[in-house]
């Protein structure tokens, strides 16, 4: 990677006149760039500025300017703030925007994800097909224009849903087919699908029949999921093995599918928060700071300090009951019959006590607001978390760092499986985990502080093969630190208010974009928000570890067994919650 | 051969089926109970006192349930493969002696159903039928998950069959005989277990690499082929697959405490005393069962704990390291009944053992540094 060269000496829209002009909206950042310069502009700032680690790629539909717009944030491997740039074309299809996949391959999955749900024609993307959606699906949902059955209205809360103050169902009072809209010369009766898996099992990668030994071979296609024990809920990946062998894999997802980005530029802003607990329900409180540290951005106001301490408290927490379930559930994709998942389990049931006794909710926390959180934590639960975090948890981290690490099983199933690169890592966007585990030791907590943690003594864990026996030990390491972080937050706790803001429904949020990011259990959550200045968001999506860490799963499977296919995709540690939305 | 013979073999064999097939319910009652225990939780305690009618209601329930045929698959070997699987289960207990001779009714009745003497050897043959049932399965249920697990076993009980067979060429030079009754009364001082342990854990392992059980669980491995080759099974027909996988963890478990740990012989230290066989017939199969729990205990045990072996590392294993590992035990325990010499067999057995390992950890060391 080369020597990034100091950003605020250099002026961009003097190296690239005319085609990069800076963002001057009330409440933007960044540059703008024409599709023409993209790619050459991309390069620059990777090569030469050593933003090197594309984390975001998200379109924007602004219906009244007239434009699509397509936003990327982009950080340096090395820490530090980041660059963001945008590029428009004009809202007439087909938009046309060059694809970025060959300078960040991380690209990949996102820009599909803009295609699909946006209809932004990336040229140049090798494999451009929708990713949550169907094949055959009709239009963009995400678009402005975009009107989806039983419409009601842009934003919450539905008036015709609440006549004379009463609830009723929209489902109810619409008559099957009343406000569908069909586009002109569609007939739903006359309608048969084309197959959607076509271009699917197109864009694998076909093997060759060959002769050795007179012996002809031919591969099978096996299609692992929707339904099936080990993906972690409806994930389907579609292998093609030759014996034992994985050629070639994709995978296909979105059957959890609900338009999580959608449904939230329909919310206010607070009634976002409870739907972020859903996005990766092991980890709602880490989710719902992800989101408050957006929105607070954005309005600009302080976190009240005991807030600040809540929430690293039940970030790390979570955390570690994250980790605990992860290498439970690795353990048990490895086939270790459950017992490491239920010793696991065990512990993420305290935790989530502690959870339940401060918000009332064991696993949809909505615990966080903007510019604190919701209740104060009492003598109790501190009490409990005292004696979880200075005695049953580094008792129990040991326990299974004395059981599992040194087991031979383990250790001949995880050594030198699967490895990726540290310079792969960062260039397919791996976040977390998976990144430190591949020997870049970035972490958000110290890369780009938020919160407090600035102020915390710990260390980031970074392990240097790459293997999944390193995506193992990370874990443990990870706990290790928040065990660490905890330790001195419960010392540290103050006394005082819980939330720098009166309590209220409705949220002033001033018009601009803003991005969000926090270090996630699973890796970097960003939530990228526009608002312009009503009650909804104008754009909320939601930039999830699960779905980006992905993109290199065809990358580390190929050419490894059927069965580490298995534990490579329990490493990666994948929510369905969070990858579908 | 007179009527009183043919009612002999006919209660004996009924005691012998009956035995399997309580045993199997109580077994899957044993093992949940057992692994619950193992993973911080209770297991199956509502139906009757600690869930005894659990395998009652378990039975009426699979009875009960519809049986679905998948439309693709072919008909003759689809039925016909449960049954190939679960025949042998049963009929290799059949050589088992779970007792010395007792003289009842003024003759002389052998413990045992068929008291041959190619014992190991009809072992180590209907075992290897059993095979046939689960690549049956496999390819007629036309379903890649199945016919990869249908794979997975011919191979792998291929593999494992040859170092099992070495196990009992061992047992059959230790004791002198073929015979499971005179195998068991070889072993009247000292277990075979003690005189060449290391060929008893390899017997161990290649049993439950033949059983399929954790670790060696390949042909279903619930995480990667879903339920591998009985996929495409319900009702009846999967019960009689999973009914075959624990009466053959029964019979192989007194197959193991037979030829390895004295079988119906009292332990070492009772000899003499009243708790031996020679004085109370009727300890015999007492002792076969304490026998035959532990093992299975063993069996649940290490399902409990250990992860599974990834396929290609299977079957190194079983070529690798255990063929050549019991073909130098073969060696050692030739050279020491030659020459006399019974203390040479557990110390070389050791020796070779210990090789082994040394060997096999260096491997392992050497491979993960080359990456």
């Amino acid at each position: 990677m080369a020597t990034p060269a100091p950003t605020d000496t250099l002026d961009l829209a003097a190296r690239f006149p005319g085609a990069v002009t800076p963002d001057t909206r009330p409440g933007y950042t960044g540059w703008v760039v024409t599709p023409e310069k993209l790619l050459e502009f991309a390069q620059f700032v990777r090569d030469e500025l050593g933003y090197d680690y594309l984390v975001n790629l998200c379109a924007v539909d602004y219906l009244p300017e007239d434009r699509m717009e397509v936003v990327y944030n982009v950080f340096k491997t090395t820490g530090g703030p980041g660059l963001t740039f945008k590029t428009w074309a004009p809202r007439k299809d087909p938009i046309e925007i060059p694809s970025v996949v060959s300078i960040w391959p991380g690209a990949d999955f996102q820009e599909r994800e803009a295609w699909d749900l946006y209809g932004v024609r990336f040229t140049g993307h090798p494999d451009l097909r929708r990713i949550l959606m169907w094949e055959g699906f009709e239009g963009h949902p995400m678009r402005k224009d975009w009107q989806e059955p039983f419409y009601d209205e842009d934003v919450k809360p539905f008036k015709r849903r609440w006549p004379d103050g009463k609830h009723v169902y929209a489902e109810k009072r619409s008559v099957y087919g009343d406000n569908v809209y069909f586009k002109p010369g569609f007939d739903p009766e006359k309608w048969t699908p084309t197959d959607p898996e076509e271009a699917l099992y197109k864009s694998l990668k076909k093997y060759k029949t060959e002769t050795s030994d007179g012996i002809e071979t031919d591969h099978i296609i096996v299609n692992m999921g929707p339904q099936h024990p080990s993906t972690h809920g409806v994930f389907r990946a579609v292998v093609v093995l030759d014996g034992e062998t994985v050629v070639s894999l994709k995978p296909v997802m979105g059957y959890l599918h609900r338009n999580h980005e959608k449904i939230g530029e329909r919310n206010t802003w607070l009634q976002n928060m409870p739907y972020t607990d859903r996005l990766d329900y092991f980890n709602s409180m880490t989710n719902n700071w992800g989101y408050a540290l957006a929105v607070e951005k954005l309005m600009g106001i302080p976190v009240a300090e005991r807030a600040e301490y809540i929430r690293v408290i039940m970030a790390e927490l979570s955390r570690i009951q994250n980790h605990l379930i992860l290498i439970g559930m690795l353990l048990n994709d490895l086939g270790a019959y459950f017992t490491p998942a239920l010793y696991a389990f065990e512990e993420r049931e305290l935790i989530l006590d502690v959870f339940e006794a401060v918000s009332g909710s064991r696993m949809m926390c909505n615990y966080f607001r903007f510019g604190g959180v919701v209740r104060d934590i009492d003598e109790d639960s501190m009490k409990k978390i005292r004696d979880l975090v200075f005695d049953r948890l580094p008792r129990k981290i040991e326990e299974f760092d004395h059981l599992l690490t040194e087991n031979e099983i383990i250790v001949s199933r995880l050594k030198g499986v699967a490895p990726l690169s540290a310079e792969e890592a960062i260039a397919y966007s791996m976040a977390g985990p998976m990144l430190r585990a591949s020997g870049v030791p970035y972490d958000i907590r110290r890369a780009d502080p938020y919160g407090i943690y600035d102020r915390f003594d710990f260390d980031v864990a970074v392990r240097y093969n790459g293997d999944m026996y390193d995506r193992y030990l990370i874990r443990l390491d990870e706990m290790h630190q928040s065990i660490r972080i905890l330790q001195q937050a419960v010392k540290g706790i103050p006394e005082g208010p819980i939330s720098s803001q009166k309590p209220s429904y409705t949220t002033k949020v001033p018009p601009g974009e803003s991005y969000g990011r926090v270090e996630g259990p699973k890796g970097e959550l960003g939530f990228y928000i526009v608002s312009t200045g009503k009650p909804n968001p104008w754009r909320y999506h939601v930039r999830t570890p699960s779905f980006v860490n992905l993109t290199a799963l065809e990358k580390m499977c190929v050419g490894t067994k059927i069965a580490d296919f298995v534990a490579i995709l329990g490493a990666v540690d994948i929510v369905l919650g969070e990858l579908d939305r | 051969m007179d009527w009183t013979l043919f009612l002999e073999w006919l209660i004996k064999s009924l005691i012998v089926v009956l035995m399997l097939l309580v045993g199997f319910a109580y077994l899957t009652l044993f093992e949940r109970r057992v692994l619950a225990f193992m993973q911080v939780r209770i297991g199956p305690n509502r139906a009757g006192w600690q869930g005894v009618l659990q395998p009652v209601a378990d039975a009426i329930k699979l009875i009960f349930k519809e049986e679905l045929t998948p439309g693709q698959v072919f008909q003759p070997l689809f039925t016909l493969a449960p049954i190939i699987t679960v025949i042998p289960a049963v009929v290799v207990a059949a050589v088992i002696p779970w007792g010395p001779d007792v003289e009842l009714f003024g003759r002389t009745i052998k413990l045992a159903v068929a008291d041959l003497n190619l014992g190991t050897l009809y072992v180590a043959a209907v075992a290897s039928i059993a095979v046939y049932g689960i690549v049956l399965a496999g390819w007629s249920s036309n379903n890649k998950y199945a016919m990869l697990g249908g794979l997975r076993s011919s191979a792998q009980v291929i593999s494992y069959e040859l170092s099992l067979a070495l196990c009992f060429v061992l047992v059959t030079l230790m004791a002198g005989s073929m015979h499971a009754g005179e195998i068991v009364e070889a072993q009247r001082g000292l277990w075979f277990i003690v005189l060449q342990p290391v060929g008893g854990i390899v017997f161990l392992i290649a049993t439950l690499a033949e059983v399929n059980r954790a670790p060696f669980d390949m042909p279903e491995a619930e995480q990667e082929l879903t339920a591998g080759y009985h996929s495409e099974y319900s009702g009846m027909k999967f019960a009689l697959f999973f009914m075959a996988e624990y009466i053959k963890m029964i019979a192989i478990s007194a197959i193991a405490a037979t030829f390895y740990f004295g079988g119906y012989r009292e332990p070492w230290f009772l000899a003499g005393t009243w708790l031996s066989v020679d004085v109370n017939w009727w300890l015999g199969p007492i002792y076969m069962l304490i026998k035959v729990t532990a093992l299975l205990f063993f069996m649940v045990w290490i399902r409990a704990t250990l992860p599974r072996m990834r396929y290609d590392r299977l079957m190194a294993f079983g070529w690798k390291v255990l063929l050549p590992l019991m073909l130098v035990l073969v060696f050692v325990t030739a050279v020491g009944i030659l020459a006399e010499a019974w203390w040479l067999i557990p110390v070389l057995s050791l020796a070779a053992g210990a090789v082994a390992v040394f060997l096999v950890n260096q491997a392992l060391t050497k491979k993960w540094q080359r990456r």
